[in-house]
């Protein structure tokens, strides 16, 4: 049972990680709170029902087609919330975020109503066993995505110019001002690849759970408390804290109560503000 | 900050018109309506507090409103015990949650600490809706006893008008004699510049602690009134749907001033009441005016006359020089 707690813990991290890697990062280069984050994951999740369910294409191509969608919604979110309110002080972007997901989640409820939707894909039912630890294939695939998402990731951050630019961004923005390199436009650029990770996730988890419009605020709650706990702006810290907390809820979970469970986030939270306010790993390894 | 922004004759004037209001209103729904302004009122200031004077975002207050309306209820009804020890009971444990949370949550950054506040309020109604043998859960808890005063039940709306103003008037007494003393100037320098607070001797965390902390005793005790007023709590009492009111309420009005405040709390509870519009669609509607008065007013409409009084002064000390 032990193994089997551990190998769900894990799958549940890697979920966790893919939401708050993009929320981190967006902190990490431009000190914003992304307060609308969630939203992004319950409105990932809808699209792919909608266009999963309703156009019955594969559903490899609807997970693209998801993350297409999104990304153009993050864009549409930065240009609104966060790009105009940048220079000025940290309440304005974090109420126009909140504002953001104000809007979004009560337009979702306007859209989709409060019925909980499930989506049905042939992977779910497929099930595999590891000397005795039984995961279904769709489990297993969110954790490979998860693996290739961040491998892919850093790739980004590490080679390409917009990744670099992020990077600097994140160091100094005055000097990327002075270089030439569009703080504006990379606020944009990190806001779209958060919400492509966030996409990812609500495509990858919606055929596991129900689907409503307060999905969103529950992942949230548990990302808040990886960032701090990885460190805000810490993009591995995030990483390595999303599968302690995922490990963490799945033992709790299992061995103590389900109260324990969803406590977990928030204690942790806390005690790492005690003892390291600035994360497990400190500050020394950034974006 | 001598004066506020409406001058003391006004102040006055208000106060004489909330008392003469029952005499003129005497449908029961508007009595209701301009009860739950009241609490509204407290609450405001409650984040106003934080907000507006100590430049913090707090995204508790709903917290400590469950916090005091549960403590509150669960005294009365398990241990029988009367108003007059339930409020403060509830006052108590606001401020006693809020210091617990705000001494990890303010060491680090403001960030934080909007991270921890949200995540605060998440947990509590976790809490209450999962914590069955205490709360009942999403049951809730119902006959909860009415508020008595000197032994005397509080009964009927326009009792409960009365009683909740002379509350509501005690906290704005309160809240502005605070805002004026030492400690008020203290918060008001960490707002503006918190280096330069330190170096001018304030222990700033101790003061950021101090502002948050009478803020969860603001939001307790708009809890225990509310509880004891309706006589009916469950979780929904830690609904992230007050805090979308609430920052309305506060932005709109003015973050930072008493009478801006208490003046958009009347008009976002009176206003959205009068033209009946759908619970669901007027949050849908006050995300949108939040994110336009964000990018547009900062300031509120306080902030606005400020601004515009000022302009006026500026137009007119220019005139006298061409004269």
């Amino acid at each position: 049972m032990f193994f089997q707690h551990i190998a769900n813990g894990l799958i549940q991290g890697s979920l966790y990680a893919l939401v708050a890697v993009g929320l981190t990062l967006v902190y990490g280069v431009l000190e914003v709170v992304n307060f609308a984050h969630g939203e992004l994951y319950m409105l990932a999740a809808f699209a792919l029902f909608m266009v999963f369910s309703f156009l019955k294409i594969p559903y490899v191509l609807a997970v693209v087609l998801t993350m297409l969608a999104l990304m153009l919604l993050g864009y549409v979110l930065a240009r609104t919330a966060i790009v105009p309110h940048l220079r000025r002080s940290f309440e304005t972007t974090v109420l126009a975020t909140l504002a953001a997901s104000i809007i979004l989640q009560n337009g979702a409820r306007f859209a989709f109503t409060a019925t909980p939707r499930k989506v049905i894909v042939p992977l779910e039912d497929v099930i595999l066993s590891f000397g005795g630890v039984i995961v279904t294939g769709q489990r297993l695939l969110v954790l490979i995505t998860a693996i290739l998402a961040f491998a892919g990731l850093q790739l980004y951050i590490r080679k390409s110019r917009a990744g670099k630019a992020m990077r600097a961004a994140s160091q100094n923005k005055e000097a990327c001002r002075m270089v030439g390199i569009d703080v504006r436009r990379i606020a944009s650029q990190t806001m779209v690849l958060g919400a492509a990770l966030c996409a990812l996730a609500g495509a990858m988890v919606a055929p596991l759970y129900d689907i409503f419009p307060a999905i969103g605020t529950t992942v949230v709650f548990k990302s808040f408390a990886v960032v701090i706990m990885g460190g805000m702006g810490n993009v591995p810290g995030a990483m390595i804290a999303a599968l302690i907390l995922g490990i963490g809820e799945s033992l709790a979970g299992g061995y103590i109560s389900i109260a324990a469970r969803d406590a977990l986030g928030f204690s942790l939270m806390i005690l790492v503000l005690l003892i390291r306010p600035d994360g497990l790993f400190g500050r020394r390894v950034r974006v | 900050m001598k004066t506020s922004w409406i001058g003391h004759r006004a102040v006055w004037a208000a106060i004489a018109l909330a008392t003469m209001l029952p005499l003129i209103v005497r449908s029961n729904y508007l009595l209701h309506i301009m009860v739950m302004t009241e609490i509204y009122v407290i609450l405001a200031l409650s984040l106003n507090l934080v907000l507006g004077y100590a430049g913090l975002l707090s995204l508790a207050p709903p917290a400590f409103f469950g916090i005091g309306a549960y403590t509150s209820a669960l005294l009365a009804l398990r241990l029988n015990l009367p108003f007059w020890i339930t409020l403060p009971a509830a006052g108590a444990a606001g401020l006693l949650f809020a210091a617990a949370i705000g001494v990890p949550s303010l060491r680090l950054s403001r960030h934080s600490f909007v991270i921890v506040t949200l995540s605060f309020t998440l947990l509590a109604q976790l809490v209450a809706t999962k914590w069955t043998d205490l709360t009942r859960g999403a049951m809730g808890l119902p006959g909860i006893p009415t508020a008595t005063l000197f032994g005397i039940p509080v009964t009927g709306k326009i009792a409960w008008y009365y009683f909740v103003l002379g509350i509501t008037l005690v906290s704005l007494a309160f809240f502005t004699f605070l805002v004026r003393s030492r400690l008020g100037r203290a918060i008001l320098t960490v707002r503006e510049d918190e280096i330069l607070a330190q170096a001018a001797g304030i222990h700033t965390w101790k003061v950021k602690l101090y502002t948050f902390a009478i803020s969860g005793l603001l939001g307790g005790v708009a809890g225990s009134c509310y509880a004891h007023y309706i006589t009916f709590i469950d979780p929904a009492v830690f609904d992230f749907y007050y805090m979308e009111n609430l920052l309305i309420m506060v932005i709109l009005g003015g973050a930072g001033t008493v009478w801006g405040v208490v003046a958009g709390a009347a008009i976002f509870n009176v206003v959205p009441e009068l033209l009946r519009i759908h619970p669901e669609l007027r949050t849908f509607l006050y995300g949108i005016v939040l994110l336009v008065a964000v990018s547009v007013a900062p300031g509120g409409l306080a902030g606005w006359v400020r601004d515009r009084r000022a302009r006026k002064e500026a137009a007119a000390q220019q005139e006298g020089n061409h004269a």
